[in-house]
């Protein structure tokens, strides 16, 4: 259930659990809640996803369609990411133009898969200097159980991973390819909870931890991107000790990614 | 709606999909799909999506919109970016603005809205894949929704759409039927009392065709209804 | 409900899902959940039919709180006001808590000393209007302010299922688990103990919730209860 109004004593005892290594859930602290990932299931879209983290549930779909290349990558590809709070998702999510929050979002998400070098780029190139191909990943919050940055990065590589270059009905080619990939970034979310880092937060867990960190590495180990967020703060110790869990937690994620590669 | 085209849409009393002219495209109804929401339904019709959730009663934002008397029904519909082949920017648009118009004023003819005086009952309407029909599987998943929400109505409403195609009345247009036939008429109704909340027409039809293609689409509705007291019936156990 | 006994004596056999509008058979008088048209009594929500003690009522398996005076509820407070709490009671509008009801002494302006926004309490609905909105009272029976443990929320339209027959669920939750528990009629469920009891009571709980109309419920509850 949403948790607009979160007693003191909830944080009280989510609080102290956590000293103990455990959550409300029954999960340990560096533990991610249960993962399915579905792809291809929109006709409309170039590649799709619908993944559910824990409760919450993030539909991505990829449209590519052809546009003019920067300035100064005339031969690259571009892409867009945009965010859609459903108000069905969360009592609190307004209809209404997009708010902070899912702004912050989009950013964070587009900067893990673009900084990753995810996309090749190159490879979307038709006419260098005049037209490229643009992905828009347009992310559909369905449900909001809480961590909606690792669930969209997820989602926005789940579609991505099946989604399939449209030359023929744009008259580019006379076969569709598949989108090239490089590489997989996987983000993983912490939350300060008292004195203690938790990872993969609920939405109860959200409306009591002070502060947020994500960070996304791709498979070889390497840092991608970061965020920190909302106005609590980590100690440098907690910061080194969530990269280091994000590395060893994150192989639950790049599992299920793998999974549905087939 | 092109109306002018050389298109065989139906030939023989077949149909580019192997429908005949009263038939409906194939539906699936889940209630109960969403863990936040009061009240939720995921709804397939043809190659339509749908999501539809409902929170609610609840106080009413903005205070202005509020009634001393009635609670209000603030429904809104959207279509995700990729729900389209040429995929539409985000955000509301005018034909949203008035089918969420339309949709909230037919469901506050069958929500008890006396009921909770001040209040707002929220309806969210997402489509994430469309083939024309949109608005109806909305209408219809959303009544879904307020039935698990436990809202307090006095009928679900099921929402239907007939038409015209080479100059014959068919039940429920697929896209391309919508994009080169000659009539749509999507049509909402109140199943045990057989009254209309929601019609609209566009394109051409003679007076006879209009009869017919308002008893096509009521039977269509009553179709659907079956098919969403089953979701129900199948999320809540039927009889115990 | 003064004491804590389920009120669905009537049998399982008797007990039909209806939805919005259905047409009701009935001889009784209209009791909840129903609407008339032309004479007829109608469901208006979905639920199960109940045609006993001469009243024919539809109990709603989901929806929010309907605050009823003599409820006991949990609450969480939202606001302060010079002389008033306002307090979350998951209905469909907030409740007010007024100072003399609280059985403190609170100067004017001063009611964050005593309750402030996040704290919860025990407390009882003492007042429903015409118009819909409530009151609530700290001055009934134990009603008092809460000072450890935690809330759960769950669906109001299950709390009978956590109390079960004459009691038997929420004793054997509070006797396996050493916890002490208060069921709100609100849905919200104060869990006091150590912390894993506590964590394991609010499993039972929301497995309950999830799973109120499935078979085999019981059996579950009682392996989770029994690791």
């Amino acid at each position: 259930m949403s948790n607009d109004n979160v007693s003191n004593l909830m944080k009280g005892h989510m609080e102290s659990l956590a000293k103990e290594g455990k959550r409300a859930d029954g999960r340990g602290i560096n533990e991610f809640r249960k993962v399915t990932i579905e792809t291809g299931m929109l006709n409309t879209a170039e590649g799709s996803a619908m993944v559910h983290l824990g409760n919450t549930k993030v539909l991505c779909g990829i449209k590519m369609l052809i546009g003019t290349p920067y300035g100064d990558s005339p031969g690259s590809g571009t892409m867009m990411t945009s965010t859609e709070l459903a108000p069905l998702a969360d009592q609190s999510f307004d209809p209404g133009p997009p708010r902070e929050q899912s702004i912050e979002l989009s950013r964070v998400v587009d900067r893990g898969i673009r900084e990753s070098r995810m996309i090749d780029f190159e490879g979307l190139c038709i006419e260098h200097g005049e037209k490229v191909w643009t992905v828009f990943i347009d992310l559909h919050i369905l449900d909001n159980g809480g961590n909606l940055f690792d669930c969209c990065t997820l989602a926005a590589a789940a579609a991505l991973s099946n989604a399939k270059i449209p030359n023929v009905q744009h008259g580019v080619a006379d076969k569709d390819v598949d989108l090239p990939v490089t590489c997989w970034p996987i983000s993983c979310t912490f939350g300060k909870l008292g004195d203690s880092v938790i990872l993969d937060p609920t939405s109860d867990e959200e409306g009591v931890m002070s502060a947020r960190f994500t960070v996304a590495h791709d498979e070889n180990g390497n840092l991608r991107a970061a965020q920190k967020g909302m106005n609590g703060a980590f100690t440098d110790a907690e910061i080194r000790e969530a990269v280091k869990t994000a590395r060893a937690s994150d192989n639950v994620l790049r599992e299920a990614l793998k999974g549905i590669q087939g | 709606m092109a109306g002018q085209t050389d298109m065989e849409l139906i030939k023989d009393g077949v149909r580019l999909d192997g429908r005949k002219a009263d038939e409906l495209r194939e539906v699936k109804i889940v209630a109960g799909v969403l863990d936040n929401a009061n009240g939720s339904c995921y709804l397939e019709w043809g190659n339509n999506k749908v999501y539809a959730g409902v929170f609610g009663p609840m106080e009413c934002h903005p205070r202005h919109k509020q009634k001393a008397d009635r609670a209000i029904v603030q429904a809104r519909y959207t279509m995700a970016p990729f729900s389209v082949n040429d995929r539409k920017r985000p955000g509301y648009d005018r034909r949203s603005t008035e089918i969420s118009y339309i949709a909230s004023q037919a469901f506050e003819k069958v929500v008890m809205v006396e009921e909770f005086p001040k209040a707002s009952i929220r309806v969210d309407m997402q489509v994430v894949e469309a083939h024309a029909g949109t608005r109806c599987a909305a209408m219809t998943a959303a009544s879904v929704a307020l039935a698990d929400a436990g809202i307090p109505m006095r009928d679900m409403i099921p929402a239907c759409a007939s038409g015209k195609v080479n100059d014959v009345v068919v039940l429920d247009l697929n896209k391309e039927e919508d994009n080169y036939g000659q009539a749509d008429l999507p049509l909402a109704i109140i199943p045990s009392t057989g009254e209309v909340v929601l019609l609209q027409l566009d394109g051409h039809l003679t007076p006879d065709e209009f009869e017919l293609a308002l008893d096509l689409a009521t039977s269509g509705c009553m179709d659907l209804y079956k098919k969403m007291r089953l979701a129900l019936e199948n999320r809540y156990g039927g009889s115990a | 409900m003064g004491k804590e006994s389920s009120d669905k004596s009537d049998s399982v056999s008797s007990r039909k899902l209806v939805l919005p509008g259905d047409l009701l058979e009935t001889k009784s008088k209209p009791g909840r959940g129903i609407f008339r048209r032309d004479g007829r009594v109608h469901a208006s929500v979905l639920g199960y039919s109940s045609d006993q003690s001469g009243y024919m009522n539809v109990n709603a398996i989901t929806g929010g709180y309907t605050p009823k005076v003599g409820d006991k509820i949990v609450a969480i407070c939202v606001e302060t006001g010079p002389s008033v709490w306002r307090m979350d009671i998951g209905a469909s509008f907030n409740s007010t808590l007024h100072h003399s009801e609280s059985g403190w002494k609170v100067p004017f302006g001063d009611t964050a000393r005593f309750l402030t926004i996040g704290d919860a309490i025990w407390a009882e609905v003492f007042m429903v209007d015409a118009a819909g909105s409530h009151q609530i009272s700290l001055k009934k029976d134990d009603c008092r302010k809460l000072y450890s443990g935690t809330i759960v929320k769950m669906g109001p339209t299950n709390v009978p299922r956590v109390i079960g027959k004459q009691g038997s669920m929420i004793t054997a939750i509070r006797e396996k688990t050493q916890t002490r528990i208060l069921i709100g009629q609100n849905g919200h469920i104060w869990i006091d103990g150590k912390g894993s009891d506590i964590a394991t009571a609010q499993k039972a709980i929301e497995m309950i919730d999830n799973e109120a109309n499935s078979k085999g419920l019981t059996k579950k509850i009682e392996k989770l209860l029994e690791k």
